[in-house]
């Protein structure tokens, strides 16, 4: 049992007075008798002292039964104010005459006949006057007092606080009476005196305050594992604007004019326009009849004004193509995580804007064997040891490849999409060597990493699920963790 | 993506092997199977494969993959000795026609549903929703060649399919449910397609609707197809996919004479491809006998033409195939995608983060050490979030998408502010204080800049914490910036400043308005800071397009 120094001073006083009341003992100690109560009451939850509480009522008269104490009540000094009659409209012309004519009246010292107040000789002072003189005497004349306002209760409240056997023998048995201290000053650091110092221990068993740190949010974290995965891995990192020309969008990367993704119901068109660049026309050769490669070609025709036109780019890859078109000479390792825009409306698994991370290797002599081996080490690294390849087909790789990674939880997942830049694609920029290229949507990860099922819930952040959801990642499903920089 | 519905009973009997070899095989030829039912499965195939629409087509290739045939499928072609001819007056409104005759189909209710899928499949992958290609398949006995694919009246009149009463082409277009959904690709001619037999009857009317005179049933046994378009190449595609399906049934295809010339030829291209190429390509070795006999399972005539090269005969209905590496992905997938010793090149190269991205790194973590809890919010706003609740004017840079999904997000944010105090809004049962940050791109114009912006909201958030979180921020990340007063009437006057930097105003911080508050119905004072990244020293300059 662990006392505080002023129980423990309280306790020892006890042992000397036995028994006091509480302003005794605060004078004593220098705290306020509340005080006394208070470590008092704590004391006898211990059962070391005990504490009686009585009640006690007393009387005091108001200021107005002050006044009538000393001047007398107001029917007595209206009564001495006239002889045997008076007319009445006279003697309301008298300050008391409001309170004090109907007194006399009710209490029979006067009768009012024919306009004229006469006394009646009956006004011996009555049990309130009596009162009014000695509250002490009680009984009816001072509950008529207190009707009339002239005195009020009060209720007092007295202690009285006496030490228990048990109370006794723990004062005798010593107690340390050492200070405890609640802070640790920097004077007390600073001389020394910390050394004598008993500092105040806290309870364990309350909760601590909760404090919610400054943090990136979740989502963002994935995010960044999956960067420093592709910058150890030896990955540029691309940027680039939300606004792109259909050129370098579709047409660039050998999309057809009238591909169904770059219909209006699932791009997002701006009535904006950029210029087209330079040697622009290679392009476009290639989609009338193949450049000079082997390709035959889209057919058909193809409009300027079409490839103007501004979107919001609808993947990375535009911004892969034009970091190829600026490095043309191998090797190229580079990647982007960055967001993309699909005209779709908002659902669990569906919204406009969402991250995909895209990342391209272009070099002498690598091939699809290689794009193999870089998606099955990139996956490794993001926590799945199972991944197999099948095919797939994307309109500017060939060949192209869907790869699924093994999750527990939920069998073999696909997991993004690969292949090798079309020889349409990269042949217009003067890119002479295989480029191999793949993309994953981010969010995918995120929501397996994250145990959400709702992907607006990544974007739409509810700020307790931000708080409370750790800033170190990891789980047996997906864990990245550990597997970041080797 | 066309879903094929595939029954196991007559897929076994086309393949001839047990549905558990195909279930387990039809993922590695290249499709998503979507559900696997009782009596069938439902596959995705992928657009550039229209030949796999099909359960002939799937049969086809399945044959070929798993080696029970291979090689190039042989179809001959007959003359039906039918004329069919193109109006002149065609050229500016849909000129291409592509035709055929199939005798002794055996029709029931599955093959006419199967069909009549593979015809909706074509005209969503390979006629764009009808425009570039629409197919028509008729009973060629309910009719008399020759045929006359015509201009014609918009008041020329006939009985639509699933109607009873004749109709002028204008009525169908706004009557009949395939008139008005098809519409459009018309409309705006002055003269309508029309296909007419010898005695001027109609069989259809392209893209929108056949007749009814011509309806294919279970009885019917001779079909007349008829395809029209704008893409001549993608016209004979859908001619050669029907006719092989359909000869793949038993039926037996005859040509149509079509200004002259016999159509269609079911006839393979050659291409003459290097195996060093398909090698380099692929990463493993490949001779001309070894790439010849993968490219057999998929179903080409190949064969070694000298050491190093392939002669290869392409099946006519295999659109897909436009460059050399289109044969070499099949030589891939005939190789097995499993199959492939997966290893990691060489290529060594040093990696580096893009400076906006570091930039943005640290502005996170120097947001976070000021004790702020990052957020995600979306580019796509609208102007009320922008600009009405904000009592500020929408920018004249805003970006507006052509045409929105939804009222909620018709621009593109300009601005990171508005969106963490919409943020705050949607979080106001959460405990205060709450303090807020986005980093992210704002665009103006065709441009994209990157910003960050903070709010914090308690009962004690006042223009001094403001102040005191754009000068640290701007402190940690380098930016010399001196403040003056601002005239942002998000903000409280004489409750807000400016920060400018190199002359330029790059940022804004204060106490946001109390209507403002209003308008997010926030209970709290906001204090609230917003800067320009473009600010940071090293910020590398716009990202233009090369």
């Amino acid at each position: 049992m662990d006392l505080s120094p002023n129980e423990k001073r309280l306790l020892v006083l006890l042992d000397k007075v036995k028994t006091a009341d509480p302003s005794a003992l605060a004078a004593e100690m220098g705290v306020s008798p509340e005080s006394v109560i208070q470590y008092a009451y704590l004391l006898a939850d211990r059962g070391l002292c005990r504490v009686e509480k009585e009640v006690k009522t007393t009387y005091s008269l108001t200021e107005e039964g002050q006044r009538y104490a000393s001047e007398g009540l107001p029917e007595r000094q209206l009564l001495g104010s006239f002889n045997e009659k008076i007319p009445v409209q006279e003697l309301t012309r008298h300050p008391l005459a409001r309170i004090g004519i109907g007194q006399m009246k009710r209490k029979g010292w006067v009768v009012v006949r024919g306009g004229m107040v006469e006394k009646t000789g009956k006004d011996a002072p009555g049990e309130d006057e009596l009162a009014l003189r000695d509250l002490s005497r009680g009984g009816p004349g001072l509950a008529e007092l207190r009707r009339r306002n002239l005195v009020t209760e009060n209720l007092e409240t007295r202690y009285r606080i006496s030490v228990t056997p048990e109370g006794l023998d723990w004062a005798r048995r010593g107690l340390d009476m050492s200070e405890e201290a609640g802070t640790l000053t920097r004077e007390q650091i600073v001389s020394g005196s910390w050394k004598g110092l008993k500092l105040r221990k806290y309870s364990l068993k309350a909760p601590p305050r909760k404090i919610y740190p400054g943090k990136i949010h979740p989502y963002q974290r994935v995010i960044e594992e999956m960067r420093q995965i592709l910058l150890c891995m030896g990955f540029t990192e691309i940027y680039g604007g939300i606004v792109q020309s259909a050129f370098w969008n579709f047409d660039a990367l050998f999309q057809p004019q009238d591909h169904p993704a770059r219909e209006m119901q699932d791009t997002f068109y701006l009535k904006e326009t950029l210029p087209l660049p330079e040697g622009y026309e290679r392009v476009r050769d290639m989609h009338l009849f193949g450049g000079n490669t082997s390709s035959t070609g889209w057919g058909g025709r193809w409009s300027r004004e079409k490839a103007e036109q501004c979107v919001l780019r609808t993947h990375t890859t535009c911004l892969s193509i034009q970091h190829l078109a600026t490095h043309p000479e191998p090797p190229v390792k580079a990647f982007c995580i960055n967001r993309v825009y699909r005209r779709e409306a908002i659902d669990p698994t569906h919204l406009p804007e969402f991250e995909q991370l895209e990342g391209i290797v272009m070099d002498r002599d690598v091939t699809f064997r290689h794009l193999l081996g870089f998606l099955k080490e990139f996956y490794h690294r993001m926590g799945f040891p199972g991944v197999r390849f099948r095919p797939g087909y994307f309109p500017y790789t060939e060949p192209s490849v869907e790869p699924e990674v093994f999750v527990p939880s939920l069998g073999w997942v696909e997991m993004g999409g690969a292949g090798i830049f079309r020889q349409e694609v990269t042949a217009p920029f003067g890119i002479t060597q295989p480029v191999l290229a793949w993309g994953l949507g981010v969010s995918r990860i995120a929501m397996l990493r994250l145990g959400l099922s709702d992907l607006r819930l990544l974007y739409k952040s509810d700020i307790g699920w931000v708080r409370e959801t750790p800033s170190w990642l990891h789980g047996p499903d997906t864990g990245v963790g550990g597997q970041k920089c080797r | 993506m066309p879903v094929i519905r595939l029954y196991y009973r007559y897929l076994e009997k086309l393949v001839g092997t047990d549905r558990e070899t195909i279930l387990a095989n039809l993922p590695m030829i290249g499709s998503d199977i979507e559900r696997v039912e009782e009596d069938h499965v439902d596959v995705e195939f992928f657009p550039s494969r229209p030949d796999l629409f099909s359960v002939e087509g799937v049969a086809r290739a399945m044959r070929g993959y798993l080696g029970i045939e291979t090689g190039l499928p042989r179809y001959s072609v007959t003359p039906s000795g039918i004329e069919f001819s193109v109006d002149p007056g065609l050229a500016t409104i849909r000129p291409y026609l592509g035709s055929a005759v199939i005798r002794n189909v055996k029709l029931d209710e599955e093959s006419i549903l199967s069909l009549m899928g593979l015809q909706e499949a074509l005209h969503w992958a390979v006629g764009r929703g009808r425009s570039k290609v629409a197919i028509g398949i008729h009973d060629l006995d309910a009719v008399t060649p020759p045929f006359r694919y015509i201009a014609a009246e918009k008041s020329r009149a006939f009985v639509p399919l699933d109607f009873d009463r004749e109709m002028t082409l204008d009525q169908i277009l706004d009557e009949h449910p395939k008139g008005r959904a098809y519409a459009h690709i018309v409309s705006d001619f002055p003269r309508y397609p029309l296909i007419v037999d010898a005695r001027d009857r109609v069989l259809s009317f392209p893209p929108i609707i056949n007749g009814e005179l011509t309806r294919v049933t279970q009885e019917t046994r001779n079909l007349l197809l008829d395809t029209t378009g704008t893409d001549e190449r993608a016209v004979a595609t859908a001619v050669y996919i029907i006719c092989t399906a359909l000869a793949d049934t038993g039926a037996t295809v005859q040509s149509v004479t079509i200004g002259g010339r016999e159509c269609p030829s079911l006839a393979p291209s050659e291409r003459i491809v290097s195996s060093d190429d398909a090698s380099a390509l692929l990463g493993v070795p490949l001779d001309s006998t070894a790439l010849s006999s993968l490219l057999e399972k998929m179903r080409y005539d190949a064969g070694p033409a000298g050491v190093s090269h392939v002669r290869v005969l392409i099946p006519c209905y295999r659109a897909d195939i436009m460059h050399d590496w289109d044969i070499f992905e099949d030589a891939a997938i005939a190789y097995g995608y499993g199959t492939f010793d997966a290893e990691m090149p060489r290529t060594f190269t040093v990696g580096a983060p893009h400076p906006v991205m570091a930039i943005y790194a640290v502005a996170r973590e120097v947001m976070s050490g000021l004790g702020f809890q990052e957020v995600l919010p979306f580019t796509l706003t609208n102007e009320r979030v922008l600009a009405t609740k904000m009592q500020r004017p929408l920018k004249d840079s805003v970006l507006r998408v052509m045409h929105p999904i939804s009222e909620e997000q018709t621009v593109v944010r300009t601005d990171l502010l508005p969106l963490l105090l919409e943020m705050c809004q949607l979080n106001r049962h959460r405990e205060l204080p709450q303090r807020l940050y986005a980093v992210g791109d704002v665009v103006g114009g065709t441009q994209t800049y990157p910003r960050a912006a903070c709010v914090s909201t308690h009962a004690a958030a006042d223009f001094s914490e403001a102040y005191a979180v754009a000068d640290a921020f701007c402190r940690e990340l380098d930016v010399a910036v001196s403040v003056e007063e601002s005239d942002d009437p998000a903000f409280i006057p004489g409750r807000r400043g400016n920060l400018v930097s190199g002359g330029k105003t790059v940022g804004v911080f204060g106490e946001i308005h109390p209507a403002v508050l209003n308008a997010w119905e926030l209970e709290h004072p906001v204090a609230a800071v917003e800067i320009d990244l473009t600010a940071v020293p090293g910020y590398p300059g716009q990202q233009g397009t090369p």
